[in-house]
């Protein structure tokens, strides 16, 4: 059952566009990212779901009910902010209860529950302490407890680990997925950060300049992404994108780069001679032996492998994964192959739609974390 | 450390400049008349006597004048936060055509001079029915000390987070409540920074209340001591001094009180940058 639900939504300030005709169905208990670089209209998004903006056309559903017209408070949702919102004049214990007091639950229910919220989040011993006496890893937590207390149909997320140093914003991410397995929630969040889009999510939802590129669950955005933003936007580091030509013979495509060229075997019915793009990710190159010549530019050691950066001529660069053991020194000369079965193939332009015949549907039950609604109980 | 010294007299010495004044104030109103003109003056009273106080609240009408400017002061400062508080925040959250040029506008009235304004809003209240009533003091009052305190509360407003706001939506407000609960006691600094300001002029003004009242039931005290104290013959400084004192000290209770305010919790902690 979809749970919530965008239908053709636009949202214009002015005359700048910030949401272009916008779908989105997401089925109840999903956990769905809206994944993109900044000013791409995800939060705009996620904020006209929480009532905070109005569309200026298309409808949203929320459950059952077109919530368009329905002010936050009303929609049954909860939200988490960047900047965590606390309330800085009430102590955690009060922020915490302060959803239930606008939604007149009785005192003594009120202290229970933000009790329980409070166990269950570790805050128990903070609860009469004001936010700025605490952490930023424990300011997350009480902004995460004032959206759980209340028990809401669908979570809303903005960039909630954002402010968090690297080690906290791991440990927030193994929470915030144990948490949903555990309430088994709507949640939708907003990120500029793909790790979190793809560790955590059910599906992705990459948008661009107010537009979905793509909406499908971590793997297939990975392997089988919809256009030349959404291959280079995710993946670290970045997809190799070279342009060049495409051109048919006797069924077969073959892609001319400058220095090599790459047998792209069957494209799909959209693929047209002329210019167009390759996309290879680092670990579709093989250093060490191959047809073409290239000279080590740059190697970044990260301990469990090694990111090997190389100049082709005509100063193209490729970047290169290989085996910790296998280091070439900047400026040595190195062959290489490009495994042609990883290969993508775009049209021309920034947005150029993927070519390969193989629109390979990853299956979401095996390839990702399927909804654990049976966990909730 | 000689600059340090140095820097250290330079400050005594603005302080003793600026209290020498209130000292003087201070000491005359507790001198006996025939000490007053003595020379060399005594710098402590040689007799110390509180009978120009005791002469001030039982033979005059001191006390009454004293009732009307409580009155118009805490009138002007409710009627002031009130419109300056509502108007900052449709000045800084709503979005409308002409916000901008509006708020300057209200600055602009404030960059007029008062006394320009003393004649027309004299017309205006004597048409309105108003004129010798303290209810005219308090519209005065208002209209200048209204734009530079919506200004002050504006700076204040656009400090206070829109993410706390719609946290509160969020939560289930509606959006007076969010304004009551959220935006009101981040406010409060600004409040009563504003208070203060507002309370201070409406104690302190003489020209409008010179001009617009002319009956001793709606006189404040700064024309009302003015006018009982100083006639052509004679000014009676011992009591006159003892009124000033008298007339300070609520200012001074009322700034001891709210200055902690001024410098607490400016909000921070609950948002991070």
């Amino acid at each position: 059952m979809a749970d919530v639900v965008l239908s053709n939504v636009n949202k214009r300030f002015g005359t700048f566009t910030a949401v272009e005709d916008l779908n989105l169905d997401i089925q109840q208990g999903e956990f769905i990212s809206l994944l993109g670089p900044s000013g791409c209209g995800k939060t705009t998004t996620l904020r006209m779901l929480a009532g905070l903006e109005f569309p200026t056309s298309g409808e949203i559903r929320i459950g059952d009910r077109v919530v368009n017209d329905l002010p936050p408070g009303d929609r049954d949702i909860a939200m988490v902010f960047q900047s965590y919102a606390l309330y800085p004049h009430m102590s955690v214990g009060q922020n915490i209860a302060y959803p239930l007091k606008k939604r007149r639950v009785p005192k003594t229910e009120r202290a229970e529950m933000v009790a329980k919220t409070a166990e269950m989040l570790q805050l128990t011993p903070l609860l009469h302490r004001k936010p700025k006496e605490l952490s930023g890893g424990q300011q997350q937590r009480v902004a995460l407890g004032r959206a759980l207390v209340r028990d809401p149909k669908v979570f809303l997320l903005d960039e909630p680990l954002s402010n968090l140093d690297a080690k906290l914003r791991g440990y927030m991410r193994a929470e915030l997925i144990e948490l949903h397995q555990r309430l088994g929630r709507t949640m939708v969040y907003v990120t500029h950060d793909q790790l979190e889009a793809m560790t955590m999510s059910d599906r992705i939802a990459v948008m661009e300049g107010g537009k979905l590129q793509q909406f499908a669950p971590p793997q297939e955005v990975y392997r089988a992404p919809a256009n030349r933003f959404v291959a280079s936007f995710i993946g670290t580091p970045g997809m190799n994108v070279i342009d060049g030509t495409l051109w048919q013979e006797s069924g077969r495509w073959t892609f001319d780069a400058p220095g090599f060229s790459v047998d792209a075997g069957q494209l799909g019915p959209d693929a047209r001679p002329g210019p167009a793009a390759m996309g290879i990710r680092p670990e579709g190159l093989t250093l060490g032996s191959g047809p073409i010549q290239a000279v080590t530019q740059l190697v970044e050691q990260t301990g469990h492998e090694n990111i090997t950066v190389v100049r082709l001529d005509g100063d193209l660069r490729m970047t290169g994964r290989t085996a910790p053991d296998q280091i070439w020194r900047a400026g040595e000369p190195v062959q290489f192959s490009i495994d042609a079965r990883q290969a993508h193939f775009f049209a021309e332009g920034p947005t150029g739609k993927r070519l390969n015949r193989d629109v390979s549907k990853i299956d979401a039950s095996t390839a990702n974390r399927a909804p654990l609604k049976e966990a909730t109980s | 450390m000689l600059r340090k010294i140095a820097f250290n007299l330079f400050a005594w010495s603005i302080v003793l400049m600026v209290a020498f004044p209130l000292f003087w104030m201070l000491v005359t109103s507790v001198k006996p008349q025939f000490e007053l003109f003595r020379r060399p003056p005594t710098i402590l009273p040689e007799t110390w006597t509180f009978e120009h106080y005791w002469k001030l609240l039982s033979d005059t009408n001191f006390l009454g004048y004293f009732w009307n400017s409580v009155i118009l002061s805490t009138t002007t400062t409710i009627v002031v936060v009130a419109i300056a508080t509502l108007g900052a925040y449709s000045l800084v959250r709503f979005r409308y055509r002409g916000r901008e040029s509006l708020a300057f506008l209200v600055l602009f009235t404030y960059l007029l001079p008062s006394v320009v304004l003393i004649l027309p809003l004299y017309l205006m209240l004597v048409q309105l029915g108003l004129s010798n009533t303290i209810t005219s003091l308090v519209i005065a009052y208002t209209t200048f000390a209204l734009p530079y305190a919506l200004w002050l509360l504006r700076s204040f407003m656009a400090g206070i987070p829109e993410d706390l706001e719609s946290a509160a939506l969020v939560d289930g407000a509606s959006r007076l409540g969010a304004f009551w609960d959220i935006i009101l006691p981040q406010l409060l600094p600004g409040i009563i920074s504003t208070a203060l300001f507002t309370f201070i002029l409406s104690w302190n003004e003489y020209l409008y209340a010179l001009v617009l009242v002319n009956s001793d039931d709606a006189r404040p005290l700064t024309t009302g001591v003015m006018n009982m104290l100083i006639s052509s013959f004679n000014i009676e400084w011992s009591l006159l001094m003892a009124a000033s004192v008298m007339m300070s000290v609520p200012l001074i209770i009322v700034f001891a009180f709210l200055q902690s305010y001024l410098t607490r919790g400016f909000g921070a902690g609950g948002v991070k940058g």
